[in-house]
């Protein structure tokens, strides 16, 4: 009988609060791109300050999954040496350009504050995509040959459940926009693509390998959906689209995501607990990650504590001083 | 197949290397907010309020691409040299990075919350209390780091089986998973990291503050940059003497625990007691040759004691001697500084005024270069050092890096990047500093928030 390994099921808890966070920001990001003067009230005042936590997520992510899967460094760095560099492109670039456009006084010419965050916008899309396709890559060797270990752009792109799962991901991420952001002139499109990203994305984990497709997909699925649906609901609108009861919702379905594949990595290719560390380093990591758990969600109630008293203090600039203060947002 | 190490090695020590030009001006900038956070909510002099406020614009700056260039590092570690994770990840190692993510939480939670939501909070007190954990985290996400360097140079915490010889199999056992966090070098190298790094992040500062109270002709203007630069000696003149005590300290620890790396950076061809120090020259048998020599200073430095020479290893262990180039020219430049900052202190306290002199506006300029090129240098003396190791008598670079020619391409790309990246950045910060006018600085209260585009 096999236990539960909690290595495992800790570091992906920590990837689903880092996903969460990233694809609010990438909803953010495209919303931005597609229609900047129309949405910037409403999505900047949580894009700004939450690119640096997500920030700091990702890297939190990263260390983790180095403690948990020693033994899978070596696999990784050779399977994916080009995309990650890729990708550290593109996160500098996101870095850059937000920091940039948050700071920058320029309003005309072609680098200011609108385009500045576009790009920042293009560069977090881009950066998903990424993401997506290695993501996709570990749970179902899409592009994988194992022997000898190597990695193929193409390949990837050319199995067939690979286009419908990038079309799945992002027809939910413009679906959900609106019921993150609470945009409300645009609640008829969020059903419609909701429920055709989560058909795609179903479809496209049937193409990869019909053993993906079990119950567990229930979850996520009717959670994304119900999402929303509850947003084109006068009642329940208002509390789907608030922040935290949304980021806490998308959590726990990433999470169950687990559960379409686990035990196993790159299609069965792969088992977790072989490659998951061993020895005295796994009591550290238990400790550590107990210890972190706490400080973290300490420091992130704290966050939103702040977030959320800013919204009802009055600022003290004067209206002189800025076209458009910030409203604070709701967390 | 050694020009992909050479490539892995250079991309890595590329962004490292600007990294840590970053990450100083951000510990600078750190410091410098708390302090005038400080003297604001004592004093009420609404110059370091408004030096507060301009000081955040870089911050965040700085901060996000900072951010960006460390996940870059940490990322690189993996891709470049998985075999070295792969060994930190079976070792007590790994948990240090994983300590250095709660500090990073710290920092940013708390940056978070000061930059976006800091004016808030009524309260002068309570918005300097804010600003202390993100100085706190930075400094700790610097000694964390620095902890592992220290590992890389005198490991610990584990016994292995096979590694150096086979560069793929070996046994990890006897792990003390707490024990990396204190190798015999950790105290000397973190003395000099949390010393050194102010140092530069401030010197930085200051350059640009005396550069700027002489160009401009605004009296706000001119006083805020006074203050600022009062502030900045000041706190180099502490940093200064604290770099000098931990620089001694360190080359300390070293003869004891680095004795081939000393040996290397002293050029020493012999062991003795009684050695000369030498600047620059180069060995030739069993004498040094060229350079510039003071004969006995090292015996008198180092207290007479016997000092390790080069003979004593195999020269096929001996790190590239560039370092002692490296070091002397470390050592010059940080006691020119070191001289210029107290000389620039002193006339200031007998009130010659050296702020108003345009000559060392400049000259703080080029000295506060000088720093950034010291702390550069300091750094590539302790990695080039620990060469052909990646840690130290246990894997050699070759062993632990990747091979992959898919590298290239990207790794170019990200070299490209920063070429343009980190100095527009610097420009940009020192362009968003004024990018009020000081009136408006002068007005409202110290923390941010609402000078961020929203």
């Amino acid at each position: 009988m096999s236990t539960i390994n909690w290595l495992f099921e800790l570091n992906f808890a920590i990837f689903s609060v880092f996903l969460v966070l990233y694809v609010t920001e990438l909803m953010g990001g495209v919303l931005l791109i597609l229609s900047y003067d129309a949405v910037k009230e409403k999505v900047l005042p949580y894009i700004v300050p939450i690119w640096e936590v997500t920030g700091t997520f990702a890297a939190f992510w990263v260390v983790t999954a180095d403690f948990a899967y020693p033994a899978m460094l070596i696999p990784v760095a050779t399977l994916l040496a080009g995309p990650i560099v890729v990708f550290l492109l593109l996160f500098v670039a996101r870095n850059a350009m937000i920091s940039f456009a948050e700071l920058i006084t320029r309003r005309g010419g072609w680098i200011n504050e609108k385009r500045l965050y576009q790009l920042y916008g293009l560069a977090t899309l881009l950066i998903g995509v990424v993401v997506i396709m290695v993501l996709s890559m570990i749970v179902t060797a899409a592009g994988v040959t194992l022997s000898p270990l190597s990695f193929s752009v193409w390949t990837w792109v050319t199995n067939a459940g690979s286009v419908p799962y990038l079309l799945g991901v992002i027809l939910i991420a413009l679906g959900l926009a609106p019921v993150f952001y609470d945009i409300a002139p645009l609640r008829k499109i969020t059903l419609p693509l909701t429920a055709l990203g989560v058909l795609a994305e179903v479809a496209a984990l049937y193409l990869y390998s019909s053993s993906f497709v079990n119950a567990w997909i229930v979850i996520p699925a009717v959670l994304t959906i119900a999402a929303a649906l509850l947003y084109n609901l006068p009642p329940t609108a208002a509390i789907v689209s608030k922040k935290i009861v949304f980021a806490l919702v998308a959590t726990v379905a990433v999470f169950s995501l687990n559960y379409l594949v686990y035990p196993t990595f790159l299609n069965g290719a792969l088992s977790v607990d072989g490659v998951t560390t061993h020895g005295p380093m796994v009591g550290v990591f238990y400790v550590l990650t107990g210890v972190g758990f706490i400080v973290v969600g300490l420091l992130m109630a704290l966050y939103m504590l702040s977030a959320w008293r800013s919204g009802k203090v009055t600022s003290p600039v004067p209206p002189t001083a800025r076209p458009s203060t910030p409203a604070g947002h709701n967390p | 197949m050694s020009g992909i190490v050479d490539f892995d090695r250079f991309l890595f020590a590329f962004t490292i290397g600007s990294h840590i030009l970053l990450v100083s001006l951000s510990i600078g900038m750190a410091i410098m907010i708390c302090v005038s956070e400080f003297l604001f909510a004592r004093t009420k002099n609404k110059y370091y309020g408004a030096l507060v406020r301009r000081l955040i614009r870089p911050f965040v700056v700085s901060f996000g691409i900072g951010t960006a260039s460390g996940i870059v590092m940490a990322v690189e570690l993996v891709n470049l040299f998985p075999r070295f994770m792969t060994l930190v990840s079976s070792t007590g190692v790994i948990a240090i990075f994983y300590v250095e993510i709660f500090a990073f939480f710290v920092e940013t939670i708390f940056l978070v919350i000061y930059v976006y939501y800091g004016h808030t909070f009524k309260g002068t007190y309570t918005r300097w209390a804010l600003t202390l954990p993100i100085v706190v985290g930075t400094l700790l996400s610097a000694v964390l780091i620095v902890m592992v360097n220290a590992w890389m140079n005198t490991p610990n915490g584990f016994n292995i089986v096979g590694y150096v010889a086979s560069g793929s199999s070996y046994t990890v056992t006897g792990v003390s998973p707490w024990a990396p966090f204190l190798t015999t070098s950790t105290g000397y190298e973190v003395f000099h990291v949390v010393a050194g790094v102010p140092l530069t992040g401030i010197m930085l500062l200051g350059g640009f503050f005396a550069y700027r109270y002489v160009r401009s002709e605004n009296a706000d203007e001119k006083t805020l940059f006074l203050n600022a630069l009062r502030l900045a000696v000041a706190l180099s003149l502490v940093f200064v003497v604290l770099t000098i005590v931990a620089g001694a300290l360190e080359i300390d620890g070293m003869w004891q625990y680095q004795p081939l790396k000393y040996a290397a950076i002293e050029l020493n061809p012999q062991p003795g007691s009684n050695l000369p120090w030498t600047l620059f020259g180069t060995v030739s048998g069993t004498s040094v040759v060229g350079g510039f020599e003071i004969p006995g200073l090292q015996g008198i430095l180092e207290g007479g004691k016997m000092m390790p020479g080069l003979s004593q290893y195999p020269q096929a262990d001996w790190p590239p001697l560039i370092i002692h180039e490296t070091f002397g020219v470390m050592i010059l430049g940080g006691a020119l500084l070191g001289l210029f900052i107290i000389v620039y202190a002193g006339l200031w306290v007998l009130k010659h005024k050296p702020y108003d002199r345009p000559i060392l506006a400049y000259l703080f300029v080029a000295f506060s270069a000088l720093t950034a090129t010291v702390m550069e240098l300091g750094w590539a003396t302790d990695e080039i050092g620990r060469q052909p190791w990646i840690v130290y008598n246990v894997l050699t670079v070759a062993n632990a890096a990747n091979y992959s020619t898919n590298l290239y391409a990207p790794g170019i790309a990200i070299v490209v990047a920063y070429l343009i990246l980190v100095p527009f950045t610097f420009w940009f910060m020192a362009r968003v500093f004024r990018g009020k006018p000081i009136a408006v600085d002068l007005e409202g209260p110290a923390a941010g928030g609402h000078d961020v585009n929203y």
